[in-house]
């Protein structure tokens, strides 16, 4: 009878005690970015959400919450209207009278950086694990991540060994029709980079390009990101709107690689290990398929 | 000419639905407050003694949010529409709009400088960054404008045409000008200017208001006062002349109070269009050309309009918001549509 009561004593202490734990961490989660709203599903936070900005595109049941608009030029109320606890952004999130009422709302603001590289992502995901109270999953997710960064560095410094690094340039389009090119600084040259090519395009930022400086220029291989087609069609209307691309050397020789425009935005999201192998056994296909 | 509305008439309606406007610009909102709340929090907002019991919400919403939202809409709507007016009578040109003199494309230079090029600004103090794009915007419509006037000067006198097309030169040049900044932007800044383009009551706060709200307050003061001088200008600058108007100052205060308060305006909310085009054109499809019931309906009509369409910017898509220039342009464009053609047959 009396150990009972101990162990009933001692479970109601424990319960109480996680519930107390549990009810200081915010439940109702509004996120402004997309890297962000992707690494808090992958958490297993993705029914705390009750909100999420344009750029939250993945996973796919994201789109279903209600919209926050753009994540530069978020409306207090609306988000206020959603009683969220907790807003999350990247440092682009604004305008910042905007998130200074939310705070005076006594909503938790939680600021992250979207700088693709590693250190600041451990920082934001182990916080994200914190505050969805999942410290474990967010460790074994970084650990994992690591794991497959650094397989894939391995991949390509085995595959230089062999092959010459191609030349690449990344289109980035809307239905084909006059596509930007990225150039330095960008999220999508960085991993150009690190799937093992050279980017051909020495400019700062998203430019247009000539139909002409894209032939001098020749690339080896192309990689193509579209905002509104996927597949076959994206790439048939590429080539059908910049007849130039489809006499390139990348598109005789069949090497033209997609790649999903969403990865470009918000940071190194948790998809981006298994974007970068696809890149890399494009750019190498000798060594593809280790 | 006969008029369909009474002045008189026009400015009990104008006054209520300004009144209404406001009314519903602070009760309504994604965030839906019990209408007792609202009073409540109104009525406490007003200094009266009510206890506060479960008011915090309702009180933060009204107070931070919708109250300098809705007072930042009247002066905006108020102050583009006066404008509107001013230009309209100093071109003696039913076409006319603020963006005439270059004070928009002014602004808007004045922003794709503060946006794009905000990170040359190295060093600036940090209490001054919010404000950066605000002051920008302000100075450069004030320069163009400025320009644009001293260049239609010649011996004294102010050439109307020639710096119409002064503006229009200044304008393009302004505008590429601007193409030149959104070429140099990044992707993030690139949206950034876009919606400050369209314009946005978004995220108003006291520290921006004040100057906004003195300087309209002024011009909304100032201009009446000069209807029987724009009613004179209306048989032409001469005749102005001859009736005694000093037309050459009355033209320097016009150019003056618009780029003032667009300016400002502008500086505040973004780019709106629209407002400063119709709804004089609006008001005197209803009442006729006279300037002493011109420019005070126009003032009630444009705050009013501009309210309603922040309404719908709000709500429309709420949580998430629209940018306003693409409201006032379609709830007012069909109306002033109707109206044309309802005049005609």
């Amino acid at each position: 009878m009396r150990l009972s009561t101990h162990v009933a004593v001692l479970c109601a202490a424990l319960l109480l005690g996680q519930q107390a734990v549990a009810a200081e961490l915010p439940q109702r989660w509004v996120s402004a970015g997309g890297g962000l709203s992707e690494w808090v599903s992958a958490l297993g936070g993705e029914a705390k959400l009750v909100g999420v900005d344009t750029t939250s595109q993945h996973p796919a049941s994201l789109k279903a919450l209600p919209s926050i608009g753009y994540q530069r030029s978020l409306s207090a109320e609306g988000i206020l209207s959603l009683r969220p606890d907790i807003l999350i952004g990247t440092e682009e999130m604004g305008p910042p009278p905007v998130l200074s009422q939310v705070r005076a709302a006594r909503v938790q603001v939680e600021l992250f950086s979207a700088q693709p590289d590693l250190s600041t992502l451990e920082k934001s995901v182990t916080r994200l694990g914190q505050l969805l109270g999942a410290e474990p999953q967010a460790a074994q997710l970084l650990h994992g991540y690591q794991q497959q960064l650094d397989a894939q560095k391995a991949r390509v410094a085995d595959a230089q060994t062999r092959q010459k690094s191609p030349g690449v340039l990344l289109l980035l389009g809307h239905a084909g029709g006059k596509p930007l090119v990225a150039g330095k600084d960008t999220a999508a040259d960085w991993m150009l980079r690190q799937a093992g090519a050279v980017n051909l395009a020495t400019h700062s930022g998203y430019k247009p390009f000539s139909a002409e400086s894209l032939a001098s220029l020749d690339p080896e291989v192309l990689v193509f990101a579209d905002r509104a087609l996927t597949g076959e069609a994206a790439k048939a209307a590429l080539f059908k709107e910049n007849p130039i691309l489809a006499a390139s050397r990348a598109a005789k020789a069949g090497r033209v690689l997609e790649l999903d425009p969403t990865l470009l935005v918000g940071g190194l999201g948790p998809r981006v290990p298994a974007a970068l192998k696809t890149l890399s056994d494009g750019f190498y296909p000798a060594t593809s398929g280790q | 000419m006969t008029t369909l509305v009474k002045p008189r008439a026009l400015f009990v309606g104008l006054t209520l639905l300004c009144l209404l406007a406001i009314w519903l610009s602070l009760a309504l909102g994604p965030v839906s407050l019990p209408l007792f709340d609202t009073l409540r929090a109104a009525l406490r907002l007003l200094g009266m003694p009510l206890a506060p019991d479960g008011l915090e919400q309702a009180e933060l919403i009204l107070g931070q949010i919708r109250l300098p939202r809705t007072l930042l809409g009247l002066a905006v709507g108020g102050v583009l529409a006066l404008s509107g007016v001013a230009m309209q009578g100093l071109f003696r040109n039913p076409l006319a709009d603020p963006g005439l003199v270059g004070v928009s494309s002014g602004a808007a230079l004045g922003a794709a400088v503060a946006i794009v090029g905000g990170s040359f600004f190295g060093g600036l103090p940090e209490w001054f960054a919010p404000y950066l794009l605000s002051v920008c915007a302000f100075l450069g419509g004030l320069g163009v404008t400025a320009l644009v006037y001293r260049l239609g000067r010649r011996n004294g006198q102010t050439n109307v045409a020639t710096m119409l097309l002064a503006g229009i030169a200044l304008t393009a040049l302004a505008g590429s000008a601007v193409g030149l900044f959104t070429y140099l932007a990044d992707d993030a800044t690139l949206r950034t200017l876009t919606f400050w383009n369209l314009g946005s009551l978004n995220g108003a706060s006291y520290a921006r208001l004040w100057p906004l709200l003195i300087i309209s307050a002024a011009v909304a003061l100032w201009l009446p006062r000069r209807a029987k001088a724009l009613n004179a200008l209306l048989l032409g600058e001469s005749e102005a002349g001859h009736l005694g108007i000093d037309v050459e100052r009355l033209k320097r205060e016009l150019v003056f109070c618009t780029a003032l308060g667009v300016g400002a305006a502008v500086a505040a909310a973004g780019m709106i269009g629209f407002v400063g085009l119709v709804v004089p054109h609006l008001v005197r499809l209803l009442a006729g050309p006279d300037h002493k019931v011109l420019l005070p309906a126009s003032l009630l009509a444009g705050a009013s309009l501009l309210l309603l369409a922040d309404l719908v910017a709000r709500l429309a898509l709420a949580p998430a918001e629209l940018p306003i220039g693409i409201v006032t342009a379609f709830i007012g464009a069909p109306f002033f549509l109707y109206l044309l053609l309802r005049g005609r047959a």
